[in-house]
């Protein structure tokens, strides 16, 4: 007697649920089988959903965020400052800054970051766009917004390298304690940037 | 105030597939003969201590032939500590609480000296085993000191594999690691020049106390691994950019970061000439000694905490006249956790003080 197993096509499902970024075998499993055994349509709907948010949702050639047949919410929306540009390393950095409020002028997503033992160099990133949105646009600061890691730093380091001729007032995110926090919670690394770029309150030695 | 390390739970760690351990204090005694297991008992202690190991280079390399898994957990003072390495990463807790930074595990933790047989690399050896110890030091010592340690090795492998990769290198790329090299390399080499100023008193100390003559002056001394320009010289080391700069050439030509902290060496002396190269063999042993006693005279110092020693193998090989040192210098509040093949050295009256504990084909007895 041969061994039973699931149905292939439910072999086949729980192997395209498994490549989703956090699924493991195990939780790919229990999504198929989820899907399988519900009524009234959800896997349908599903389905669905996926291939319309796929066929109606694209990356905006211009800024690298989500871009829909009303445009881009960023790049033709109003009001922007069209002075200030905000370099990100992923489209879903944007949202918290926008969220943030504390910036309105427009983003440039790379979409990753240098990282040469990965097999990531600069051709991989949208560095040649931002090249040519500085050369064309109204631009008179790049603000760096990448993360503090290694591959992050290293990625920001190399666009002050190549912007370096462009004319442009270049700033990256000031980098400090946390809001909210002690001291305590603040690596040492963290403490000594935020000394070297305190801020001046009130007037006195000036 | 001293913390002790009172059980130790291994599960799927080097030879053992389960252990249970209470220890006490002052001194425990692990017998047997080769290949029982003994060092990994102290290795355990390490890892779970410092999440790192003496022998490994990963953690990975410490789990049990045919397993994927391991955790080493146990009670330091006032906390459980409990570290777990799976196929997907480590997860550390204390008190049952996951910590998702070491550091906040480290913490809680307790410090670690190492003294095994191999120590006379330190004066023998190259460099890599004398940053080694400086490392493993500094990274007990301040907080921010591993942070820095591990970006500097991240940006480095990058940079070499850059400087590798391509026939024409792609420079505008490595220079973007060269400033994270001279960031993180300027922590790294402040921390170790003030590591070696204040290790410097206790390693004098300590050789003295193993020699037994006063006129064996010991000096430390760090060294920048850079011959370059004395201009490129600073007081508190050298610019690494410029000399990097400086040497672009030589970089081409031998396709790796040929200097920074990767680079420099901690040079020992006595009485003025290089121990490796002048001292007689019985002086480069005690000089090995006093370095691992100066470290734990100065973690005691520093922290007003007596490290854990784990001390491999060596006590069989001193002769008795060191043996008798190394046990009236040892910081007396320390708990030290011995492993030994015989006990023909042991001293009764000492021996009585000390637990024994028989270690056989991975299993732990009280005999």
């Amino acid at each position: 007697m041969s061994q039973v197993d699931y149905p292939r096509q439910v072999k086949e499902l729980i192997l395209h649920l498994k490549k989703l970024p956090g699924i493991g075998p195990r939780g790919a499993e229990r999504i198929a089988i989820w899907l399988l055994q519900q009524d009234g349509g959800v896997a349908q709907s599903f389905a669905a959903t996926v291939e319309k948010a796929r066929g109606e949702v694209w990356e905006c050639g211009v800024c690298g965020f989500f871009s829909t047949e009303q445009g881009c919410p960023i790049c033709d929306g109003s009001g922007r400052d069209e002075t200030v540009l905000c370099v990100v390393e992923q489209p879903t950095d944007i949202l918290p800054l926008e969220r943030s409020g504390a910036f309105r002028g427009h983003y440039h997503a790379l979409r990753g970051k240098i990282s040469p033992l990965d097999n990531v160099g600069p051709d991989d990133l949208r560095i040649g766009e931002l090249m040519d949105r500085l050369k064309k646009g109204a631009f008179e600061e790049v603000i760096l917004a990448l993360g503090a890691d290694v591959e992050g730093e290293a990625t920001s380091n190399y666009l002050v390298e190549v912007l370096e001729n462009e004319g442009l007032k270049i700033t990256r995110l000031a980098m400090g304690i946390p809001v909210g926090g002690g001291l305590e919670s603040a690596d040492e690394l963290t403490l000594f940037r935020a000394v070297q770029g305190r801020t001046a309150l009130g007037r006195g030695g000036s | 105030m001293s913390a002790l390390l009172t059980s130790l739970k291994l599960n799927q760690f080097r030879c053992f597939t389960a252990l249970r351990l209470e220890l006490g204090e002052g001194i425990s005694l692990f017998v047997g003969d080769n290949a029982q297991g003994k060092t990994s008992i102290l290795e355990a202690v390490c890892v779970l201590l410092r999440l790192q190991s003496p022998r490994a280079s990963a953690l990975g390399e410490t789990v049990q032939f045919g397993q994927r898994e391991f955790a080493v957990a146990g009670d330091y003072g006032d906390s459980e500590l409990r570290l777990q390495f799976t196929s997907s990463g480590r997860r550390l807790s204390v008190d049952g609480e996951t910590q998702k930074r070491s550091g906040d595990y480290l913490r809680a933790s307790g410090l670690v000296v190492w003294m095994g047989n191999d120590d006379l690399a330190l004066i023998r050896g190259g460099g890599e085993g004398r940053r080694r110890y400086l490392d493993f030091m500094a990274g007990q010592l301040f907080p921010g000191y591993r942070t820095a340690l591990k970006a500097y090795e991240r940006a480095l492998r990058s940079r070499n594999f850059l400087l590798k990769r391509d026939k024409t290198p792609a420079w505008p790329q490595i220079d973007a690691y060269t400033k994270l090299l001279y960031e993180h390399g300027a922590v790294l080499t402040a921390r170790r020049r003030e590591l070696i100023e204040r290790l410097q008193p206790y390693a004098v100390e300590a050789q003295c106390q193993i020699s037994g003559r006063e006129d064996e002056a010991v000096a430390l001394e760090y060294r920048c691994g850079s011959d370059s320009s004395e201009a490129l010289h600073t007081e508190t080391g050298y610019d690494l950019a410029a000399v990097l700069w400086e040497r672009r050439e030589e970089e081409l030509r031998r396709r790796q970061t040929v200097a920074g902290p990767h680079r420099d060496d901690l040079l020992l002396s006595l009485n003025g000439m290089p121990t490796a190269k002048f001292a007689s063999e019985g002086q480069q042993r005690t000089q090995a000694l006093a370095l691992k006693l100066a470290q734990s005279r100065l973690f005691l110092a520093m922290k007003e905490r007596a490290p854990v020693l784990l001390i491999d193998d060596i006590f069989g090989e001193l002769d008795p006249q060191r043996r008798n040192a190394l046990m009236q210098a040892w910081p007396e509040e320390s708990q030290k956790l011995i492993t030994t093949t015989h006990l023909d050295w042991l001293d009764p009256e000492w021996g009585r003080a000390a637990t024994v504990y028989e270690v056989r084909m991975g299993k732990v007895a009280k005999p």
